[in-house]
C-alpha cells in the first residue's frame, strides 16, 4: 500500500509532462517539416471562416509551398482582445484580422507592425488600391493594415413592396421603378411604405434609422466628415452632423417614439429569419454587399423571382430574378453623388509577431487581384483592389455588385476616421442617436454634448502623448 | 522546532506551494498591479509602451464623466429593485418549499433548474418573453385585458432585468433550504404549545435562527448585483440611450474596448471601495440584527 502515492504522483506527472510537451505543438503538427508556421487568428466564425480557410489552403498549397510557409488559420470571437492579450504576453500571432476601426486604436498603443516596406516591396502601393481604403490603412503617415474583405454601404429596397404600393407613390409623385435619388424624395418614399395596425402599432416602416448599423455615419450623407485631419479636431457638432441628426429624429416623430422603439424591440436579429427586411417589414435600409449571401441563406425565394438561383445567368437580366434592388444611399447636398461609407476587414501584424516578413507573404497573397476577387466573391462583399475583373462581376452573387464597386471608388466614399479614439465617438454617437430617437433630445444639444466629451477625450489622449515623448516613454 | 516539526512543515509548504504561487501569480501581484496602473495611463502593451504615471488623473477625470454617473446610478437603480425583490422571493420560495407536502423533491428541482441554464440561453429565451409584439408576458397581459408593455424600452428596461433575475433564485433558495433545516422543531413544537400561530412562529423563532443566513445571502447579493453583466450586455447591450449601462459594463467598455487599463482600474478601485462600503455597513448593521446561535 505504501506505493500506491507514490505511483498516483508519477501518473500525474507523466501525464502533466506529455501535455506540456505536446500540447504546445498541436498547431505545427499539420506543417510540413522545415516550413516556417505563420499563426493567422481571425474573427470570422462560420461560413466566412470556412471561405477563408479555403483560401489558406490555397495559399499552402501554392506560394507557401514555393516559399516553405505554412499559415495555420485560427477562427475565434473577441479577436481584439485576444490579440491585445497575447501580444502583451509577449506570444502574439503572426496576423490577426481584426476590424478597421482598430487600426489606428492599435498603431497608437504600438500593438502593431507598420508594413510600408513590405507593401512597397510586394507592389501594393496607393496605385494599386482604392484611396478610401488605402487612406484608411494609415495612421500617422504608416501603413498598419492591408484590407481582407471591404464592404461599402448602400441602399437595399424591397421592389416588390414599392410595386404593391406603385398606386400610392404615383399618386405622391414618385416613380415606383426605381430607387430615390435625394434624400427629400427618400423620405416621401418612407413615409408612403408606413403603416400601422388599429392599435398603432407599426406593421411596416419605409426605413429605421436607429434599426440600423450606421447611425454614426449617417453624417456622410449629409455631406459632414466627423474629424477634419487638417486642423486635427473632431467636427461631431457641425452643421452636417447637425442636419442628419435632425433627419434621424424626424422618423421618430412621424411614427412616434413609442412606437418605434416597441418596433424596434420586436424584430428579429440581422442574422435571423427574422430580420425586418426579409420578412418585409422594412422597405428599405442601408447595407453591405454581404447582404446578397445572407438572403440566399435565409430568404431565398428573395433571390429567386424568375428562376432558381442557378439559372439565372440564362436571363438577359439577371436583377429581374431578384425582388430587392440596390442603388447609391442618397445624398442630401444638392449635386454630390455616389456617397458611401466604406468599412472593411483588416489583416495587420501584431508587435513582436516572430514571422513577420512570412506573415506579409500571405496578406499580400490575399491581396493579389485573382485571390480578393475569389475571397470577397464568396464574402460576397466588394473589392479594395481599384480594378475589378469582368469575370468578378458577372458572377458575383451579388448582382449589384458594380454599384459597390463605383461606390467605393466615388470620391465621396468615406471610412472611419483614423483616430485613436474612434471606438469612443463611435459608441458617443450611436448614444446621441437613441437619445434624439427615443428621449426626444434635441439634436443640437446631443451632438454639441458629443462633440464636447469626444474633444475632452481627444484632448486628453493628445495631452498624454505629448508627456510621453517628453519623457521618451513610447 | 523539532526534526519532526520542521519536517511537517516542509512537506506543508510543498503541497501548499503550487497554490501560494497560483494565488501571487494570478490575484495577489495582479491587484497589486491594477492599483498601480490605476495611477497610470496603460494599455497593455508594455514593455512596448510602459505605463506612465499620471497620478490622480484618471481619478479626476472619472468624477467628470457623465457616464461613470450613469452607471452607478443604473447599477444603484438595479441593486434597490432586484436585491430586496431576490432576498424576498428565494426566503418566500425557501418556506414554501420546506413545507412537507407530497411531491416537495419535484417542485425544488423545478425551481434550482433555471439556475442551472447558462446566463447566455436563459437571456435569449428572455429576450422573446420580453418581445413587444410576440412575447409570452405581453400575451399573458394581454388575457386578462391589460394594454402590453415595452419591456426593453427605456421605461422597462431596467425592471425588466430585475424582474428577470429571479428567474436564477434557486441557488438562494437552496441555501434558504438547507438554513430552514437548522431551525429546532422542539422550539417550533413549543412556540406552538404557547398558542403561536404559524405567522407567529415564522416571524419569532424560524427568521431569527435563519438571520445568519439570511445575511450571507444578502452579502452575496450585493456583490452580485454590482457585478451583473453577462445578462444586459446580450439583452441590451446596455440601451436603450444607455438606460441599462452598468457599472461593469462601463468598465469592461473602458478596459477591452478603448483600451483604456488605466482608467478602467481606476473604476475598478472605485467599484471596490463601493462593494467595501456596502458590505462594511451590512456587518455593521448585521450586530443588531444577526443572531449567531
Amino acid at each position: 500500500m505504501k506505493f500506491v502515492k507514490p505511483v498516483i504522483f508519477a501518473m500525474l506527472a507523466v501525464v502533466a509532462g506529455v501535455f506540456l510537451i505536446l500540447g504546445s505543438r498541436q498547431s505545427a503538427s499539420k506543417a510540413p517539416p522545415g516550413f516556417t508556421v505563420v499563426e493567422y487568428w481571425e474573427k470570422w466564425v462560420g461560413p466566412e471562416a470556412a471561405q477563408m480557410q479555403i483560401i489558406v489552403d490555397d495559399f499552402n498549397k501554392t506560394v507557401g509551398r514555393q516559399k516553405k510557409i505554412y499559415v495555420h488559420f485560427m477562427s475565434m470571437t473577441d479577436i481584439d482582445q485576444k490579440t491585445l492579450m497575447a501580444t502583451a504576453a509577449g506570444v502574439p500571432p503572426d496576423i490577426t484580422g481584426a476590424w478597421d476601426n482598430q487600426i489606428a486604436q492599435f498603431a497608437a498603443i504600438g500593438a502593431v507592425e507598420p508594413m510600408d516596406d513590405l507593401a512597397a516591396a510586394h507592389g501594393i502601393t496607393a496605385d494599386y488600391y482604392l484611396p478610401v481604403f488605402w487612406n484608411a490603412c494609415h495612421y500617422n503617415g504608416h501603413l498598419y493594415a492591408l484590407v481582407s474583405t471591404p464592404g461599402t454601404v448602400a441602399l437595399i429596397y424591397n421592389k416588390r413592396i414599392f410595386q404593391q404600393c406603385a398606386g400610392q407613390l404615383r399618386a405622391a409623385g414618385l416613380d415606383p421603378d426605381r430607387a430615390p435619388r435625394t434624400i427629400d424624395e427618400f423620405d416621401r418614399y418612407a413615409a408612403v411604405f408606413d403603416s400601422k395596425n388599429p392599435d398603432g402599432q407599426i406593421d411596416r416602416a419605409g426605413f429605421c434609422p436607429v434599426q440600423g448599423w450606421y447611425v454614426p455615419q449617417e453624417s456622410f450623407w449629409f455631406g459632414g466628415n466627423l474629424f477634419d485631419p487638417a486642423s486635427d479636431r473632431l467636427t461631431l457638432d457641425s452643421p452636417a452632423t447637425l442636419h442628419a441628426f435632425q433627419w434621424i429624429q424626424n422618423f421618430s416623430k412621424q411614427l412616434g417614439q413609442q412606437s418605434l422603439m416597441e418596433f424596434q424591440f420586436s424584430l428579429g436579429n440581422f442574422d435571423s429569419p427574422q430580420n425586418p427586411f426579409l420578412v418585409g417589414k422594412l422597405v428599405m435600409q442601408q447595407q453591405g454587399p454581404w447582404m446578397a449571401n445572407y438572403i440566399a441563406h435565409l430568404q431565398p425565394s428573395l433571390s429567386e423571382a424568375l428562376c432558381p438561383k442557378s439559372e439565372e445567368w440564362k436571363l438577359p437580366d439577371r436583377t429581374a430574378n431578384y425582388v430587392w434592388g440596390v442603388a447609391p444611399f442618397p445624398s442630401a447636398v444638392p449635386g454630390q453623388q455616389d456617397v458611401s461609407y466604406n468599412s472593411f476587414d483588416a489583416l495587420m501584424i501584431p508587435t513582436g509577431a516572430r514571422h513577420k516578413n512570412e506573415a506579409f507573404e500571405f496578406i499580400a497573397y490575399v491581396n493579389r487581384q485573382d485571390v480578393a476577387e475569389k475571397l470577397n466573391t464568396m464574402h460576397s462583399k466588394n473589392l479594395q483592389l481599384r480594378h475589378a475583373s469582368e469575370a468578378f462581376l458577372k458572377h458575383h452573387p451579388n448582382p449589384y455588385i458594380a454599384i459597390y464597386q463605383e461606390l467605393a471608388a466615388s470620391p465621396n466614399a468615406h471610412s472611419v476616421p483614423a483616430i485613436p479614439i474612434w471606438t469612443e465617438v463611435f459608441k458617443e454617437l450611436t448614444d446621441a442617436g437613441q437619445a434624439v430617437s427615443v428621449e426626444g433630445v434635441e439634436p443640437l444639444v446631443a451632438v454639441r454634448q458629443a462633440q464636447q466629451r469626444m474633444q475632452a477625450q481627444y484632448d486628453r489622449f493628445h495631452r498624454i502623448e505629448t508627456e510621453r515623448q517628453r519623457l521618451g516613454i513610447n | 522546532m523539532t526534526r519532526e516539526q520542521r519536517r511537517n512543515f516542509f512537506k506543508g509548504m510543498a503541497f501548499l506551494t503550487p497554490w501560494l504561487v497560483g494565488f501571487a501569480v494570478f490575484t495577489a501581484i495582479p491587484i497589486g498591479l491594477s492599483f498601480y496602473y490605476s495611477f497610470c495611463d496603460f494599455a497593455l502593451t508594455a514593455p512596448r509602451r510602459a505605463p506612465l504615471w499620471i497620478g490622480l488623473d484618471n481619478y479626476r477625470q472619472l468624477i467628470h464623466d457623465a457616464l461613470f454617473w450613469k452607471s452607478l446610478g443604473n447599477t444603484l437603480y438595479y441593486a434597490a429593485m432586484a436585491l430586496p425583490a431576490g432576498m424576498l422571493v428565494s426566503l418566500g420560495l425557501a418556506l414554501i418549499l420546506n413545507a412537507n407536502v407530497r411531491g416537495q423533491t419535484v417542485y425544488r428541482a423545478i425551481i434550482f433548474l433555471p439556475s442551472l441554464i447558462p446566463a447566455i440561453a436563459s437571456a435569449m429565451l428572455w429576450l422573446w418573453m420580453f418581445n413587444a409584439r410576440l412575447g409570452l408576458l405581453n400575451y399573458l397581459l394581454g388575457w386578462i385585458g391589460l394594454p402590453g408593455v415595452n419591456w426593453l424600452g427605456e421605461q422597462w428596461a431596467m425592471p425588466s432585468l430585475a424582474l428577470m433575475s429571479l428567474w436564477g433564485v434557486g441557488n438562494t433558495v437552496i441555501i434558504y433550504l438547507a438554513g430552514l433545516q437548522d431551525v429546532p422543531r422542539e422550539l417550533l413544537e413549543a412556540a406552538e404549545i404557547d398558542g403561536a400561530g404559524p405567522l407567529r412562529r415564522l416571524v419569532s423563532v424560524t427568521l431569527p435562527i435563519l438571520t445568519p443566513v439570511i445575511f450571507f445571502n444578502l452579502i452575496m447579493a450585493i456583490i452580485g448585483t454590482f457585478s451583473i453583466l453577462t445578462v444586459p450586455y446580450i439583452m441590451t447591450q446596455g440601451g436603450p440611450n444607455n438606460a441599462t449601462y452598468f457599472y461593469t459594463f462601463f468598465n469592461y467598455d473602458q478596459a477591452f474596448k478603448f483600451l483604456h487599463m488605466g482608467y478602467a482600474s481606476a473604476i475598478a478601485w472605485i467599484q471596490l471601495a463601493i462593494t467595501l462600503v456596502l458590505t462594511g455597513t451590512a456587518f455593521w448593521s448585521a450586530k443588531k440584527w444577526v443572531h449567531y446561535g
